[in-house]
């Protein structure tokens, strides 16, 4: 948006309400189609711009005014396009569970510039989510930004609220009869062409796409905890889902500057089914006595070049889900490589789950 | 106005810090001229991210710690690229109440620096309407290539002309970054594209580097060198906020000012130092500084005028691309060069009889421009 002096003929890019050249009072000029002056395919990743390559346009409205914008999308010289993000409509998407995956994808989507429907379960929760949003938003974006983000979520208890949404991400509890439960809801309320995904971390997508109306429109995305630093989403397909919901979801995964991988259905995906092995061994190690577990990170870290050892993850990732995790490994598999170790079921049932709980290997 | 005295170091990946390079240059300027440091009056200290890069800012305090008890006024300029030539025209304000006035030029980007260079360095254009849209540096004069292409049809090929021509001259330069490279037009045409249309060679690299000079109000010898003029002029700081893509306003500016102090104009330089932080860059200024006319960069290229057998030899030192650009120390590397040439001490590389010379220093895409013009 440009500040513009009708009496100077001046412009700004930035908000100046009285021109210093004259004192007259400036008007505002908004163009949303511009046309491609110049552009560039970036080869080279920096800070914020970890993927390439990428496109950089310089781009001019009918004014005469220019902009930068940077876009997945090749255009060529004299190409007019639509470059004004606010117009750009992009679809409704529902979120299931409130808890820390739930919450954060809804974040990100708002923050990114989709409307949002976040299902929580009890009534007297909404506020406290959205002041936690709030808050989170807060820290990235400014004070308007932020209450534009906010106007785009909407906090429910009602499935109903969901009926008219494009896609559904469901992050609840990670516990098969209860996703069963949520998606067969889910198939009563949702418009036919709603697509659902669920973020499972490890359960079976053909399972659960069984229990609803569309099992060609279901899907797995598997996204990482913290949303806004792991740039990786697993896209689970199920024997059903069928082609255009997996190009859905993989545009979907580019459109919020995330790197998808794909994966046919399979007990603990891709990164699950490898990381969980290492996490049980690492505490058998520990329960053998053969290491502490400072040294066991230590070796992690420092020799297998981890940002985190097995414990430190176990802590973040919470005991209680990495046990979960590793007995549907071990069900799905039917392999005793795979069976929780013995600590690790003591301490669950000790409620030392980790970071969330205070203690789990370590002490928060 | 005088220069009375040049130094700098090698340029490169140089093993020595921020501040044992910049008292190497001073050591080499009063060294190279008929005073003794004690006879300074100021000194200016140009550089450009000594915060975000070495974590360490007050470099004019740390430059005292390096003159011991002599308590002169030390002043940091920083305008990003720009920040020597600009250092040196406020130097010549500094002549109404000094005699002598010694500038600094330092960078230090290689080693462990606290964030990656090319993000320090993409703080020289603006942050919202540049670097949160994904426009790194080469990007930046990507666009303006693209755009400089598009309209006068020019193939990269003249680009690879440029950088082979600096490379060559960097290679009678034993101060230069790159003086022992051997470099063909077959490795610039296959180096890997950074920004599309300009590759590994159309960019300047990552050095090291100080360089300094000492200006005088009065002549103490027969190798001092005239400073006729030195301008600055500044700009907008992004590319979106330009009229013109393909020409910076603020060389024209400064140029015009300066080619009218120094009662001279284009046709009479003899020797040229531009900012060719990237090819484009070089040609451009080419055309900005009235060397010729817009559009016909490509042909002065061609035709084999910008070397240094040529009609106006550009950037006998392997310029920005070749001999290094080491931000805060490169304006006065373009200084040293030209009083080198001037006093015909260029060794392999002197050209014929020079007698006027002309530096151009750029900051950002054109943000800030620093004309210097000097006479044998």
């Amino acid at each position: 948006m440009a500040h513009y002096c009708n009496k100077c003929k001046k412009y700004w890019n930035h908000e100046v309400k009285t021109c210093i050249f004259c004192g007259g009072e400036t008007s505002k000029l908004e163009e949303s189609v511009y046309r491609v002056l110049s552009s560039t395919k970036v080869h080279i990743p920096s800070k914020g711009n970890e993927n390439v390559p990428y496109f950089v346009y310089l781009l001019e409205d009918k004014n005469g005014q220019k902009i930068i914008r940077k876009s997945d999308h090749h255009y060529k010289i004299g190409d007019e396009v639509n470059f004004d993000v606010a117009t750009v409509s992009r679809y409704a998407v529902g979120v299931i569970g409130s808890g820390l995956m739930g919450t954060q994808i809804a974040e990100y989507l708002v923050q990114i510039g989709y409307p949002v429907v976040l299902k929580t379960r009890t009534q007297g929760s909404i506020g406290g989510i959205t002041s936690k949003i709030q808050k989170k938003l807060s820290k990235k974006l400014q004070e308007q930004e932020v209450e534009k983000c906010l106007e785009s979520l909407i906090i429910t208890t009602d499935y109903s609220d969901l009926n008219s949404v494009d896609i559904i991400i469901e992050a609840s509890k990670e516990d098969l009869e209860v996703k069963k439960e949520v998606f067969s809801e889910l198939s009563k309320f949702c418009k036919s062409t709603t697509i659902f995904a669920t973020n499972s971390s490890s359960l079976s997508v053909d399972a659960l796409a069984g229990v609803t109306d569309r099992p060609e429109r279901f899907i797995g995305l598997h996204f990482f905890n913290p949303i806004h630093r792991m740039d990786l989403i697993e896209v689970v397909i199920g024997t059903k889902t069928s082609d255009a919901t997996k190009e859905f979801a993989i545009n979907l995964t580019h459109d919020l500057k995330k790197q998808p991988i794909i994966v046919k259905n399979s007990p603990g995906f891709i990164v699950n089914r490898l990381l969980l092995p290492q996490i049980n061994e690492a505490i058998r190690l520990l329960g053998d006595g053969i290491a502490t577990k400072e040294d066991i990170d230590s070796a992690v870290k420092l020799g297998l070049n981890h940002p985190m050892g097995p414990f430190e993850l176990a802590d973040f990732i919470g005991l209680d889900t990495c046990l979960s995790i590793l007995e549907v490994l071990h069900t799905g598999f039917g392999d005793d490589h795979f069976e929780p170790a013995p600590l690790l079921r003591e301490m669950v049932d000790q409620g030392k789950w980790g970071y969330k709980s205070g203690e789990g290997f370590y002490t928060y | 106005m005088y220069i009375t005295g040049t130094g700098r170091t090698k340029f490169g990946s140089v093993s020595k810090s921020l501040i044992e390079l910049a008292y190497e240059a001073m050591l080499g300027a009063v060294n190279d001229s008929p005073l003794e440091i004690t006879d300074i009056d100021a000194i200016l200290v140009s550089n450009f991210l000594g915060g975000p890069l070495n974590g360490q800012l007050h470099l004019n305090s740390q430059i005292a710690s390096l003159l011991p008890g002599m308590n002169i006024p030390i002043i940091r300029i920083e305008t990003a690229c720009a920040s020597s030539s600009v250092a040196l025209n406020q130097a010549s304000y500094c002549l109404g109440k000094c005699k002598n006035v010694m500038i600094i030029g330092v960078e230090k980007m290689t080693g462990n620096n606290l964030i990656p260079s090319t993000e320090a360095i993409a703080m020289a254009g603006d942050c919202d309407l540049d670097k949160n849209n994904g426009l790194i540096f080469p990007a930046a004069y990507a666009l303006l290539a693209a755009c400089y292409m598009n309209k006068y049809g020019m193939g990269h090929e003249t680009l690879e002309k440029i950088s082979y021509i600096n490379h060559k001259n960097a290679n009678l330069n034993p101060l230069a970054h790159f003086y022992h490279k051997d470099v063909s037009y077959e490795m610039i045409r296959k180096s890997p594209m950074v920004s599309d249309p300009l590759n590994l060679f159309d960019c300047s690299p990552i050095s090291d580097g100080a360089g300094a000079i000492i200006v005088s109000n009065q002549k103490y010898s027969d190798r001092d060198i005239s400073l006729l003029s030195t301008q600055i002029a500044t700009d907008s700081i992004s590319l979106a906020e330009r009229k013109d893509i393909t020409s910076f306003s603020a060389t024209k500016v400064a140029a015009r000012k300066a080619y009218g102090e120094a009662g001279i104009g284009p046709k009479n330089i003899s020797v040229l130092e531009v900012h060719d932080c990237f090819t484009i860059s070089e040609l451009i200024a080419l055309e900005d500084l009235g060397i010729c006319e817009p559009g016909q960069g490509p042909s002065l290229i061609e035709n084999g005028d910008i070397t240094l057998k040529g009609r106006i030899p550009v950037n006998t030192d392997g310029g920005l691309k070749a001999d290094g650009h080491p931000i805060g120390a490169t304006g006065l590397a373009q200084i040293c060069e030209i009083v080198t040439q001037l006093r015909q001490e260029a060794g392999k590389r002197q050209i014929d009889d020079p007698e006027f010379g002309l530096a151009q220093n750029i900051g950002g895409i054109g943000g800030t421009c620093g004309i210097t013009i000097l006479e044998g």
